[in-house]
């Protein structure tokens, strides 16, 4: 088994460095560099090409490519992303809080929504094809069918300009404390539960039913083991492990949400810090972003990996046959 | 399977049966969009903020002075077209290659696939804002960059199924009939996943949707002065007090179509047995 | 219920049977819904008794409802199917109106079933011996450890090696033929009236199935239970039962003691059910014609052909360090122009292998196979067309062989393309004629595969392969998949096409006694080394090596017990 872990390991490690190299290259393949894309065309106007030059070289962007490529992966293992143009802040400081912000309402939203998910999918793939089955599922399709940004517009309509009960929009600033995060950050958790919750929960179905579909679970049947025993000590366990990817990719999509959310919201976290860099061009700022998106993805999907190669008897003891 | 005439298939459930009326609808009005529009898309045809139901504006104008009607019917088609054209060719050219890595096998495979994890590493939203960073909004950016973004999954899916048909008997004795790679994917495999690429299709179509006014909502997408529905629902917040129906009406609008293609993807896939409850990101 | 009333004696016959049988299905009705939305009978008006103690055998192919018919017994339909009519009484109550909680205590405890394939129906993952404790706890209350001691008696009586070993052991971590004592041993845990027994060796070798079958009839003498054997295979049930039942969609074409049935047939389809088993004791066939006199060279030889998998470099493969063992180890042998030769053994014994390497499937890892002179070590796609002509295979699944997306026609027409260059009218002529050599219709051609039976589906895969005028055929189990009833039909027009066109042909199977009707000579592979080789009837009348004769006692089970 531990050959298989540190495989797997290796695997991600192997990855991370080639979407490393695939966000470095995003912005090299252009004509022109990184400074190019942040000035504007007014700028370009304004300033000499000696200016130009002078700044080119004070942001390092004259040596080769593989060179800043180096400077910046190393960087970027110990949190150093480089600076902003506009006022050479470093990156890290910048992401630092909307990060923080971002991983508290991440946080959030999954602790309410995966066993809420889990509970709706395995309850509707017991009774999968009766009544309740039926009507549960069609409402989850429309939960994830109605776009982020248009549940959070309506709840904004309903809840603060029809019953003013929250406030339209979130005027918290980035280094606010966690209570009043926490306080904010209601509407935008609920906002993605909806949506999110209504696609996990089909996934976690389709492998509840998968489970209970095991011949195994025919057997326990007909040796009279009693349904409530079959569902918890048989179907469930088995169910764990086509979940466990699903609850990955639930993770993967949620980044893409929170982005949007916090923009309908203006919550202070990591998505917002995203448009407005992409707004203002900060080149640097979308390459840190981008690669932290990343690292956490293939994170909780070397997590799933791994919790099935150690959960699962049949992984485990491969060796020992 | 494909015993079952299509209309049974398109019909075997209410929701299935909804589905597939949203989605003629929408694709038929989109389609034929520019017959009845009543003005230009960016003729100030009228005062500002004219609410709906009056005389020549049915659905009333926005904060310029366009009517809004020919806005909202136009708005679909720019996101149909790229959802569309994004989606196609994401599931044309990723499962050919998908269906060669699994034919093939070896190190190509292993590569393709170690593309394909990078590849879905980054979430959809943060690649599209690299790629708008990097090369600017524009419609070709943008079937492009939604092209690319759900290739992998398409491919990786393509591929898995294409894996269940190599191994088969059939593939071996075209192999011993000396038929080339390229005919044995072609003439052999890839009839045999075209119900998993039809699926795919459209579970891609419908993310690339959702993906499409997403983006154009932030700002990363379609830009304006041409319609779009997300680009409608952003532009309408602002006056969410006084002309709610700004924002409502696209988002109406976005939701039906999803839901549609949505429910008749559902149909569609529990009628070809295959389980369309699946990554959509 | 369960005491005999004393002035039961006293009743007319039908009614004193209903009150001493143990079970008594009557006029029982089971259907599904099929894809098309149809309500389906797979059982139909199906009745019989059991008595305390009586063996009872089920037998019928694929499809015939026999399956059904056990679960039924224990009051339990798959999802997607119904209960239509009938009753099945145990003890005088009727199973069909439990409750589920008596239908709970009823399962596993008077009533219980080994299901078939004890891999998939072992939870994967529970340890082995908690499940067997899981039925103790709840049909007799016992509490862990009294649970776990019984379980270890179980396993013991079950002659499972090393029983507190296996207790801790996970289902994939024991060998099949273990997993399946396992099985029986749960179903034997609260001594049931009644054991139903669905296919229990199917998925299991030959020399561990005779194991199996020996173990059930003992334990059935100890503990005096009925017994209900389900199987596809006639000649078990003439090992294990005194009764049989012998079904045919769904319904039972013929009932009574399996002695009388044996030698008095009386329905046609039980008679082509007897005649249709290989006989190993049977005079052997000539195979084809014999070889043609005077080739200068035999048409096939191999010489000290090796193989290894695992030979495929990628990234998997990189880091293995583990060599795997030789699949196929130093196997030679000749082959005349139209001689049979035969390749028999277990699985895993190599015989396929060699057959993937002589028409290029794989490529060996060290030897020789030379083809009319020519060596031929190369994969298929380096041959020369010529070559991919003349040597044609014929897989065991029919249904895999052909392209579920192609129409038969064009299944047909591509071969011939190839080889020909037929095109148009010419190929499907052609084709027609080749159908009909196989007993197919010509209208079969607009036909995809799975619109055909498995014997036309192997009926076409074999036209396909003469399509192309070969002179060595290899045949890797290609009735093994079908129906008794069909496979004879396949062999015989097998048979016919080779003696028409003089064709050789290497036969792969497992099964002995269709070996010995069609090959002139036979060679027997113990995990890919060559045991023993030589003439058929020498080999099949005076086997030298212990592992012949292991083979040939499993399949010609005699008939000794009548219980």
């Amino acid at each position: 088994m531990l050959t298989a872990v540190l495989r797997r390991i290796g695997l991600s490690l192997l990855i991370l460095f080639f979407v490393s190299v695939l966000v470095f290259l995003a912005t090299e393949v252009l004509p022109g560099d990184a400074l190019d894309v942040f000035l504007t065309a007014d700028d370009l106007l304004v300033m000499e090409p000696e200016q130009i030059e002078a700044l080119r070289r004070d942001f390092g962007l004259d040596k080769p490519a593989i060179w800043r490529f180096i400077e910046w992966l190393s960087g970027a293992v110990t949190g150093d992303f480089g600076v902003t143009f506009i006022d050479k802040t470093p990156v890290s400081e910048v992401i630092w809080d909307p990060l923080l912000n971002s991983l508290l309402l991440g946080l959030v939203i999954t602790i309410i929504a995966v066993p809420v998910a889990l509970a709706i999918g395995s309850t509707t793939g017991y009774y999968r094809g009766r009544k309740p089955d039926a009507v549960v599922s069609s409402l989850a399709i429309i939960g994830y069918s109605i776009p982020d940004f248009v549940i959070g517009t309506l709840l904004i309509i309903f809840f603060a300009v029809w019953i003013p009960l929250f406030p339209a929009l979130i005027l918290v600033f980035a280094d606010a404390s966690v209570w009043e995060l926490l306080k904010v950050s209601i509407m935008p958790a609920i906002t993605v539960i909806i949506g999110h919750v209504a696609h996990l929960s089909r996934l976690l179905r389709a492998g509840f039913i998968e489970a209970m579909n095991c011949e195994f679970i025919e057997r326990a049947r007909l040796s009279g083991v009693p349904e409530k025993r079959i569902v918890f000590r048989h179907a469930l366990p088995a169910s764990v492990i086509p979940s466990l990817n699903s609850v990955a990719l639930f993770i993967a999509g949620l980044l893409n949400g929170l982005i949007v959310i916090e923009k309908v919201f203006g919550y202070p976290g990591l998505g917002l810090q995203l448009i407005e860099a992409v707004d203002k061009r900060e080149v640097h700022v979308v390459q840190a972003i981008t690669l932290l998106g990343a690292v956490l993805v293939i994170g909780m999907n070397l997590l799933a990996d791994l919790s099935i190669i150690i959960l699962d008897p049949r992984v485990r003891s491969h060796k020992n046959e | 399977m494909s015993e079952k005439s299509i209309i049974s298939v398109l019909t075997s459930s209410p929701a299935t049966t909804i589905g597939v009326l949203l989605v003629t609808i929408h694709l038929l009005s989109a389609l034929l969009a520019p017959l009845y529009v009543p003005y230009g898309v960016t003729e100030l045809a009228g005062p500002s903020m004219l609410a709906p139901g009056s005389p020549g504006h049915l659905l009333g104008t926005d904060v310029i002075g366009r009517d809004y009607l020919t806005r909202l019917v136009i708005g679909g088609r720019t996101s149909i077209f790229v959802a569309m054209l994004g989606a196609l060719s994401a599931v044309v050219i990723g499962g050919l290659i998908g269906v060669s890595a699994a034919y093939i096998g070896g190190f190509y495979d292993d590569a393709i696939m170690r593309i394909v994890d990078t590849k879905l590493s980054i979430p959809g939203v943060l690649f599209v804002a690299l790629c708008v960073v990097g090369f600017g909004r524009s419609i070709p950016v943008l079937t492009i960059v939604i092209a690319i973004n759900y290739m992998p999954g398409a491919l990786r899916i393509i591929r898995s199924q294409a894996l269940t048909q190599v191994p088969l008997d059939y593939v071996k004795c075209a192999r011993l009939r000396g038929e080339s790679k390229l005919a044995v994917i072609i003439r052999e495999l890839c009839p045999n996943v075209m119900e998993v690429v039809v699926v795919e299709f459209a579970l891609r179509m419908s993310s690339a949707i959702l993906a499409v006014s997403a983006l154009s909502f932030l700002g990363l997408g379609i830009s304006p002065p041409t319609p779009d529905w997300g680009l409608m629902v952003y532009e309408g917040i602002r006056q969410i007090y006084i002309a709610p129906w700004l924002v409502l009406l696209p988002a109406f609008l976005i939701s039906t179509l999803v839901i549609g293609l949505n429910f008749a993807t559902d149909g569609l896939a529990n009628a070809l047995g295959l389980d369309a409850a699946r990554g959509l990101y | 219920m369960g005491w005999p009333m004393p002035w039961a004696w006293t009743l007319p016959g039908a009614f004193t049977e209903r009150f001493m049988s143990l079970l008594n299905i009557n006029n029982l009705t089971v259907g599904y819904v099929n894809p098309s939305g149809e309500l389906v009978p797979a059982v139909q008006d199906v009745s019989f008794g059991l008595n305390k103690g009586e063996t009872l055998g089920i037998v019928g192919e694929s499809g015939c409802g026999k399956s059904t018919l056990a679960r039924a017994i224990l009051g339990y339909c798959r999802p997607g199917s119904f209960i239509m009519g009938g009753e099945v009484l145990f003890d005088g109550e009727d199973i069909l109106q439990m409750s589920s909680s008596q239908l709970r205590d009823l399962r596993g405890q008077r009533i219980a079933m080994v299901p078939q394939n004890p891999l998939s129906s072992l939870t994967y993952h529970m340890k082995v011996g908690p499940q067997v404790d899981e039925i103790l706890k709840i049909h007799r209350g016992m509490d862990s450890n009294a649970a776990r001691l019984h379980t270890l008696e179980l396993f013991a009586g079950t002659n499972l090696p090393d029983p507190e070993q296996i207790y801790d052991r996970y289902p994939h971590e024991i060998s099949g033929g273990q997993r399946q004592r396992v099985v029986i041993a749960g179903a034997l845990a609260c001594q049931p009236a009644i054991m139903v027994l669905d296919e229990p060796t199917t998925a299991l070798d030959t020399t561990t199935e005779i194991q199996v079958l020996k173990l059930v009839k003992e334990l059935r003498q100890e503990n005096e239970m009925a017994l209900i054997y389900i199987t596809h295979d006639l000649t078990l049930t003439d090992y294990i039962c005194k009764n049989v039942l012998v079904m045919l969609d769904g319904e039972v074409v013929e009932q009574g003691q399996v002695a009388k049935i044996f030698k008095h047939p009386r329905t046609d389809y039980t008679k082509m059910l007897i005649a249709a088993i290989p006989r190993v004791d049977a005079k052997s066939g000539a195979g084809a014609s014999l070889p043609a006199a005077g080739a200068p060279q035999p048409l096939l030889e191999v010489d000290g052909l090796k193989f290894r998998y695992g030979q495929r470099r990628s990234l998997a493969t990189i880091f293995k360090s583990r060599e795997e063992p030789l699949a196929v180890d130093d196997v030679s042998f000749d082959l005349e122009h139209g001689e049979t030769v035969g390749l028999v053994g277990e699985s895993g014994s190599g015989k396929s292998t060699i057959a993937n390497i002589i028409c290029g499937l794989l490529t060996a890892t060290t030897g020789n196979v030379v083809f009319d002179g020519q060596p031929i070590n190369t994969p298929a796609e380096k041959r020369s067309l010529e070559f991919r002509k003349r040597i044609q295979i014929i897989f065991q699944d029919p249904l895999s062989s052909l392209n579920p997306r192609h129409r038969i026609e064009t299944i047909l027409t591509r071969p011939l393309k190839i080889f020909f260059g037929l095109k148009g009218k010419a190929a499907s002529d052609r084709a027609i004629e080749l159908l009909e050599a196989m007993e197919l219709l010509p209208e079969h051609l607009s036909r995809f595969p799975r619109q055909l039976s498995g014997g036309q589906q192997q009926r076409v895969a074999i036209a396909c392969a003469f399509a192309a005028k070969p002179d060595l055929i290899l045949c890797d189990e290609v009735t093994s998949a079908l129906d008794v009833s069909v496979q004879a039909h396949v062999l015989e027009l097998l048979k016919a096409i080779q003696e028409k066109t003089g064709v050789a042909c290497v036969f792969i199977s497992h099964d002995l006694g269709v070996v010995k009707q069609v090959a002139n000579k036979v060679i027997v592979l113990q995990k890919g080394i060559v045991a023993e080789a030589g003439p058929t009837e020498d080999v099949f009348a005076k086997p030298t090596h212990n592992y012949t004769r292991l083979l040939l006692a499993a399949a010609s089970r005699e008939n000794t017990e009548h219980t």
